[in-house]
C-alpha cells in the first residue's frame, strides 16, 4: 500500500469525495447562509423536464386527423409488461387497410421503459412529459384509444404530415382499397 | 427395399433411400435448407433458386429441391460462397418486395421475414422503383396481395397437382409475374384453403380471419375436424374467446395437411351470437324461459323419473346426433339403457350409415373398413359408386386424385355426375370407364355389375368349387335379371371387367346409393362381387363406404342405436350382453328397441311419453310428410340439449345448452375406422356444457349414478369394452375380414333374403313429374350447422336448384330465374342455376338449404333397417319468374373484377 492510500484510507477520502454535494451545500447553505430556496413548491411550481422525459404514452394522428396507427400489433408484443392490448381489424370502407379497432394500456403495469415507441414502424406512439396522473380508482388508470389520442392531440400538436404514398422504394403500405368488399363479420 | 445411398452433408453422412433430393436429405438430419417453390406435396419445380448449396465435384451451385442424392455425393450448405448466393436470391426478391410485415397477416410466420432476418441483406444495390400491382378483387373470402409475391408458383401447383381444380395461373413474366384466376368473375373454386396455406409469404391470406390475429398471440388446439367423416386432423387457432383461424399440418393427420372448405372455411358457427348459453324451460306462459343448470337438472330428472314410474321406462326414447363425441355416444346409450332402462334410442346414423354397417358386419364379420386410405392410394382400381365423393368426402377424393395422377390407377365411377370442364373439379373427368347413372338408380346399377361379373366370367374358380351353392344361386338370381333399363350396359361390363382385372381395388360407396331405397341389399351386393370375384379377403381389397356425419361410424360402434349394443354387437347376443353386463355391473334391457321412426310413429299413438333428444333436428331432417313436428308435439316431455334453439329445439320443453366439438374433450371415429382426439380450443360458450357431461349430472340426480371425472374416463370404459378402441394412435391395426363369418355367409347367410336383393325393385314409378331431383351435399355446406358459418355463407347463402345448362335452355330458364317444382306431396319454388355436370333430365338441390323444398319430398323408410329415404323423387318444372333480389351476391362485391 503507497503512502497516498494510506493517507485516503486515514482521512475517509472515498467517504468525502460521496458526500460532495451534501457537504459543499452545508458549507453554502449552513455556514455561509446563502439561503437561495432550491425546493420547489410543487403544485404550483413545475420543474423543467429534459426533452427525453419518459411520461404517459399517446397515440399520435397524422397533420389531416388520421390515426397514425395501423393495428400491427408491434408494440403489444415488445412490452414487456403486457400492458397494451391491440385488437386490429379492417378499417371502416376502406378495405383491406388495417387500423387498431380498439386500443388499451394499461398504465398501473407500465415501466415507462419506451420499447412499445421504439418497436411501432409508423412513429404513432410517443411519450408525452405529461405525468400528473394519480387516481383513487386504479381502473381510471387503464386507458382506451380516444383517451390516448387525447393525449397526444394535448401534448403534439404539431402533427406530422402524412405523405398520401410513401416512396415506392422505402414502404408501401396501408392504402385503402375502395373496390374490394367489406370483410364478412 | 428400396435401394440406399449414403451421402455427406455439411460433414454429416446420412443414409436416405435412393431417388430422396438434397432438400429432403437435409432435414432428416436438422439442417434445413432456406426455399421457397419446394414443398414436399409438390413436384419440384426449381424456380425460385433459394435453396442452392455447394455439391462437391460440380461446378456451380445446385438447387438442392431438385437435386437427387447420389451415392458418394458431398453436399456443403453453410459456406460463404453458399450464404453468398441466399443472400443474393434474396436481395432479388426484395428489390420488389413490399414493407408491408406491420399490416401482413403472414408477419410471425414468413418464410421470407424469417431468411430475411438469417442473412440480414441489409442493403440494396437496386434504386429502381418497385413493381406494383392495382389491387383488384379476388374473392370473398381469399385475399390476394400481389405485391407480396415471391412467384414461387406453389399456389399454382397445390392447385393443380393436389386439387384439381386448376383455378389459379401465372400470368406475365420475369419479376411482373402475377397470379391470376379466371378472369371476368369472382375467384370461383373449391375453397379448400390450400393455397393460404402454402403460400411461404402473405400473398395469399384469409380474409375470414384478416387482421384479427398476429401468430404468437393464438393458442392452438389439435384437434378433428366436426363435419365429415373424413377425419382431417386440424389445428384450431383461437385468441380469447373466439376461434381465429382453422390451419393443418403437412405430414400430420389422415388429412396429411390438406383441408376442404368445411374444414378451413367453416369454423365460424362455433362463436355464432345466436348459440344457446343457458338451459331454457317452457313455462305456463307457453314461452321458453332461461333457467339455471341448478334449476332445471332437479326438475328435469323428477318429471323423467315420474314418466318412467307411471309409463315404464319403454315410454321414453332418445335420439343423439352421429356428430357428438364417442364419450358423449357411449354415455348416451348408457344413460337410456341403465339410468332410463330403455332401447328405444337411436342416432343419426340411422339416415344411411346403418345400411352398410349391417351388410358389412353381416358379411365379413366386421362394421369397418379393412382398407385405409393408403389402400385407396396404392390401389390400381378404384370404383366409386353414388359417392358425389369431392362434395361429400373431399379428402377421400384428393385421395383417389393422387391415385390416379400420381399413380396411375384406373378410376370406374358409377355416379349421377357427368364428366364436364368447370371452375370446381369433377371426378368424373379422371375416370377411365364412366356410367351415368341416374338418382335412385345406383342399386339397380349394382345388380347389374354383379351380372356383368358372371357374363363377363369374372367369378373365381377357387370360389366355386369351394362354395358352389352359393355362386350357382347367385348366378341364377344375378343373371335372371335384365341389365338395368337407361344405363350402358356395355359400360357396365366393362367396368365390372376392368375392376376384376386389377391387382388391388376398392370400392367406395357414399350417400347416393345408401340413402336410397335399397341401400342396405346394394351394400351386400357388392360384398357378393367382391366374394364373386374371389377379393373380399385379399390384403389391398375392399369396401369402403363414406360416411356423411363425422362421427357416424364411433355412433354404430358405442352402440347408439337400437339394433346394437356396444361394439357394435347385436342387443339379442346373449354372449355379448354378458360381456357388457360385466363391464356395468347391470344388465342393458332386452326389449327390442324402436328405431327413429318407430319412435315418432310410437310418439304419435301415444305410447312413447317423453324423448331426449341430444344434438339433432329430426324435423329438419325428415321431410314434412313424415309428420316429426307433430308426433314430438304429442310428447308429454321433449328434452332436447343443442347449440341452437332448432326447429326441434322449440318444440322443446326443456332446452339444454350444449357444447360444440370445439369446446369439448373426446375422440371421433372416422369413416376409416381411425379414432382420433378432439381438444377444446375455447371454453364452452356462455353456461353450455359437454353432453356426456350433462347426461352425468341427470343419472346422479335420477338416482342412477354415472358418474365421471372427465371425458378420458369415459374412453378408458369404452376400451374396456369395444375391441376396435383398445390400440388406440397414429396406426391402429386395421379391421380384417373374419373368415368364420364370411364362411356362415357363404353357406347359408346368403340365402334369406336371396329374392329381395335380386329383385328388379320397384320400377321408377311412371308418372308425369318426369324430372329426377336428388337431394345431396355439396362442397360447401353439410347438415344446417355449416349455415351458421358466415365463411361457408358468404360461397353458398341459398339453395339452388343445379340443372343442366341445356335443359335450361330449353325451358329458357336464365341463371337466377326461380322455378316451381311439383312433386305427388307438395310443391316449392326455388331459384335454379346451371352446372354441365348435372346430366340433363336430371336436377340437384343442396341438402343444407332443404326447407325451402318444404313438402316436396315424400319419404319411404327401408322396411329392414328403418333409414328414411327421402333424397331421390321426382318432379315437374314450371317456370315462375325471372332472377330477383335474392339471386348471387350484391353486385357490389363483383365490381372491379379483375
Ligand atoms: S413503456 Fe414499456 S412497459 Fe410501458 S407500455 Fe411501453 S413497452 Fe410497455
Ligand atoms: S406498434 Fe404502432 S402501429 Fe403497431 S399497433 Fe402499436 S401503436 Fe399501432
Ligand atoms: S410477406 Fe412476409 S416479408 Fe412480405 S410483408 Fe408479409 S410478412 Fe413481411
Ligand atoms: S401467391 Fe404465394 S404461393 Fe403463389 S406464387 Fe406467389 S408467393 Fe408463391
Ligand atoms: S369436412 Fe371432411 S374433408 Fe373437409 S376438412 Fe372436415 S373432415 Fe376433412
Ligand atoms: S426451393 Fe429450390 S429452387 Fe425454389
Amino acid at each position: 500500500m503507497s503512502v497516498a492510500d494510506l493517507v485516503k484510507t486515514f482521512t475517509f477520502y472515498e467517504i468525502l469525495v460521496g458526500m460532495k454535494a451534501t457537504i459543499t451545500v452545508f458549507i453554502q447553505r449552513i455556514i455561509l447562509r446563502n439561503r437561495k430556496a432550491i425546493t420547489l413548491q410543487y403544485p404550483h411550481e413545475k420543474r423543467d423536464l429534459p426533452g427525453s422525459y419518459r411520461g404517459m404514452i399517446a397515440l399520435l394522428k397524422y397533420d389531416d386527423g388520421v390515426e397514425k396507427c395501423v393495428g400491427c400489433d408491434l408494440c403489444e408484443a415488445a412490452c414487456p409488461s403486457r400492458v397494451i392490448t391491440v385488437i386490429s381489424a379492417e378499417v371502416e370502407g376502406e378495405p383491406a387497410k388495417r387500423y387498431a379497432k380498439e386500443y388499451y394500456m394499461d398504465m398501473t403495469r407500465c415501466l415507462f421503459c419506451g420499447l412499445c415507441v421504439d418497436a411501432c414502424p409508423v412513429d404513432a406512439l410517443a411519450m408525452t412529459k405529461e405525468y400528473e396522473w394519480a387516481r383513487y380508482n386504479k381502473r381510471d388508470l387503464r386507458l382506451d384509444k380516444p383517451q390516448l389520442l387525447a393525449l397526444g392531440d394535448r401534448n403534439f400538436p404539431v402533427r406530422e404530415k402524412k405523405l398520401e404514398f410513401q416512396h415506392p422504394n422505402v414502404a408501401y403500405f396501408n392504402i385503402g382499397h375502395k373496390n374490394l368488399p367489406h370483410k364478412a363479420s | 427395399m428400396a435401394e440406399m445411398v449414403t451421402i455427406l452433408i455439411d460433414g454429416k453422412p446420412i443414409e436416405v433411400e435412393k431417388g430422396t433430393l438434397v432438400i429432403e436429405a437435409a432435414r432428416r438430419i436438422g439442417v434445413m435448407i432456406p426455399h421457397f417453390c419446394y414443398h414436399p406435396k409438390l413436384k419440384p419445380d426449381a424456380n425460385c433458386r433459394m435453396c442452392l448449396v455447394e455439391v462437391e465435384k460440380m461446378p456451380k451451385l445446385q438447387t438442392s429441391c431438385s437435386t437427387v442424392v447420389a451415392e458418394g455425393m458431398v453436399v456443403r450448405t453453410n459456406t460463404p460462397v453458399v450464404d453468398e448466393a441466399h443472400k443474393s436470391v434474396l436481395e432479388f426478391i426484395l428489390a420488389n418486395h413490399p414493407l408491408d410485415c406491420p399490416i401482413c397477416d403472414q408477419g410471425g410466420r414468413c418464410d421470407l421475414q424469417d431468411f430475411s432476418h438469417r442473412y440480414t441483406p441489409t442493403g440494396s444495390q437496386f434504386t429502381d422503383t418497385k413493381r406494383v400491382y392495382e389491387k383488384g378483387f379476388f374473392s370473398p373470402l381469399i385475399e390476394k396481395e400481389m405485391n407480396r409475391c415471391v412467384s414461387c408458383l406453389r399456389c399454382v401447383r397445390y392447385c393443380d397437382e393436389i386439387m384439381d381444380v386448376k383455378a389459379l395461373a401465372n400470368a406475365a413474366r420475369s419479376t411482373m409475374t402475377e397470379i391470376v384466376h379466371f378472369a371476368g368473375h369472382p375467384l370461383d373454386c373449391e375453397f379448400c384453403g390450400g393455397c393460404v396455406q402454402i403460400c411461404p409469404v402473405g400473398a395469399i391470406t384469409s380474409r375470414l380471419s384478416m387482421y384479427e390475429f398476429r401468430p404468437w398471440m393464438m393458442k392452438r388446439a389439435d384437434t378433428t375436424c366436426g363435419y365429415c367423416g373424413d377425419g382431417c386432423s386440424l389445428i384450431l387457432e383461437t385468441r380469447g374467446e373466439k376461434v381465429i383461424e382453422v390451419m393443418s399440418s403437412h405430414g400430420n393427420g389422415r388429412n396429411n395437411g390438406d383441408l376442404c372448405a368445411k374444414g378451413f372455411f367453416g369454423y365460424q358457427y362455433v362463436n355464432h351470437e345466436d348459440r344457446l348459453t343457458t338451459p331454457l324451460v317452457r313455462q305456463a306462459d307457453g314461452n321458453l324461459h332461461p333457467v339455471t343448470w341448478d334449476e332445471v337438472l332437479p326438475v328435469l330428472a323428477e318429471r323423467l323419473t315420474q314418466i318412467k314410474l307411471a309409463h315404464g321406462a319403454d315410454a321414453i326414447g332418445g335420439l343423439i346426433s352421429a356428430r357428438c363425441t364417442n364419450e358423449d355416444l357411449y354415455l348416451f346409450q348408457k344413460f337410456m339403457r341403465l339410468a332410463i332402462g330403455s332401447n328405444h334410442l337411436d342416432s343419426t346414423a340411422r339416415y344411411g350409415h346403418v345400411n352398410a354397417a349391417r351388410a358389412l358386419r353381416r358379411v365379413q364379420g366386421t362394421n369397418r373398413w379393412t382398407v385405409s386410405y393408403e389402400d385407396i392410394v396404392q390401389a390400381d382400381a378404384l370404383l366409386l359408386i353414388g359417392t358425389q365423393v369431392t362434395a361429400a368426402n373431399p379428402i377421400v377424393g384428393l385421395k383417389v386424385k393422387e391415385a390416379v395422377k400420381k399413380h396411375g390407377a384406373t378410376l370406374l365411377t358409377l355416379e349421377t355426375l357427368v364428366p364436364s370442364i368447370e371452375t370446381t373439379s369433377n371426378i368424373t373427368n379422371l375416370s377411365a370407364l364412366h356410367v351415368a347413372v341416374p338418382p335412385g338408380r345406383h342399386a339397380a346399377a349394382v345388380r347389374g355389375l354383379v351380372k356383368a361379373a358372371f357374363d363377363e366370367n369374372l367369378v373365381d374358380a377357387a370360389l366355386s368349387s369351394r362354395a358352389g351353392d352359393y355362386v350357382s344361386r347367385i348366378r341364377a338370381a344375378a343373371t335372371a335379371l335384365p341389365y338395368p333399363e337407361g344405363l350402358d350396359e356395355a359400360a357396365l361390363r366393362a367396368v365390372a371387367k376392368a375392376f376384376a382385372g386389377a391387382r388391388r381395388g376398392v370400392i367406395l360407396i357414399g350417400q347416393d346409393l345408401l340413402q336410397a331405397p335399397g341401400g342396405h341389399e346394394s351394400a351386400v351386393n357388392l360384398l357378393d362381387f367382391l366374394l364373386l370375384l374371389g377379393k373380399l379377403t385379399q390384403p389391398g381389397w375392399g369396401l369402403a363406404p363414406l360416411t356423411e356425419e363425422n362421427n357416424e361410424q364411433g355412433a354404430v360402434e358405442m352402440g347408439a342405436t337400437a339394433e346394437y349394443l356396444p361394439g357394435p354387437a347385436d342387443v339379442g347376443d346373449a354372449a355379448a350382453r354378458t360381456q357388457i353386463a360385466g363391464a356395468w355391473k347391470d344388465q342393458p334391457p332386452a326389449s327390442q328397441g324402436m328405431h327413429l321412426l318407430e319412435m315418432l310413429d310410437a310418439a304419435r299413438a301415444g305410447t312413447l311419453k317423453a324423448m331426449l333428444i341430444v344434438g339433432e333436428n329430426p324435423v329438419r331432417s325428415l321431410p314434412l310428410s313424415a309428420k316429426a313436428a307433430s308426433a314430438l308435439e304429442k310428447l308429454d316431455l321433449l328434452v332436447v340439449q343443442e347449440l341452437f334453439l332448432t326447429e326441434t329445439a322449440k318444440l322443446a320443453d326443456v332446452v339444454l345448452p350444449a357444447c360444440s366439438y370445439a369446446e369439448k374433450t373426446g375422440t371421433f371415429t372416422n369413416s376409416e375406422g381411425f379414432v382420433q382426439k378432439v381438444r377444446p380450443g375455447l371454453e364452452p360458450v356462455g353456461d353450455s356444457r359437454p353432453d356426456w357431461e350433462i347426461l352425468s349430472s341427470l343419472s346422479v340426480m335420477m338416482g342412477y349414478p354415472l358418474e365421471y371425472g372427465d371425458a378420458k374416463e369415459i374412453l378408458k370404459e369404452i376400451r374396456a369394452v369395444i375391441p376396435g378402441y383398445r390400440v388406440l394412435g397414429a396406426k391402429p391395426e386395421p379391421a380384417q375380414v373374419a373368415a368364420k363369418s364370411v364362411e356362415q355367409y357363404l353357406t347359408r347367410g346368403f340365402a334369406e333374403d336371396l329374392p329381395a336383393r335380386y329383385s328388379a325393385g320397384a320400377a321408377p314409378k311412371a308418372n308425369s313429374h318426369r324430372w329426377a331431383l336428388a337431394v345431396g351435399q355439396t362442397l360447401f355446406h353439410s347438415g344446417a350447422m355449416s349455415t351458421k358459418a358466415q365463411g361457408l355463407l358468404e360461397l353458398q347463402h341459398e339453395g339452388k336448384l343445379i340443372m343442366n345448362p341445356a335443359d335450361a335452355q330449353r325451358l329458357g330458364i336464365a341463371d337466377g330465374d326461380r322455378v316451381r317444382l311439383t312433386s305427388t306431396s307438395g310443391e316449392a319454388t326455388v331459384p335454379v342455376t346451371m352446372l354441365g355436370r348435372i346430366p340433363e333430365g336430371t336436377l340437384f338441390f343442396p341438402e343444407s338449404f332443404r326447407e325451402a323444398l318444404a313438402g316436396l319430398p315424400s319419404m319411404t323408410p327401408d322396411p329392414v333397417t328403418g333409414v328414411p329415404y327421402c333424397k331421390q323423387l321426382r318432379v315437374s318444372v314450371d317456370k315462375v319468374g325471372t332472377g330477383g333480389a335474392s339471386s348471387g351476391p350484391p353486385p357490389a362485391r363483383i365490381a372491379g373484377g379483375k
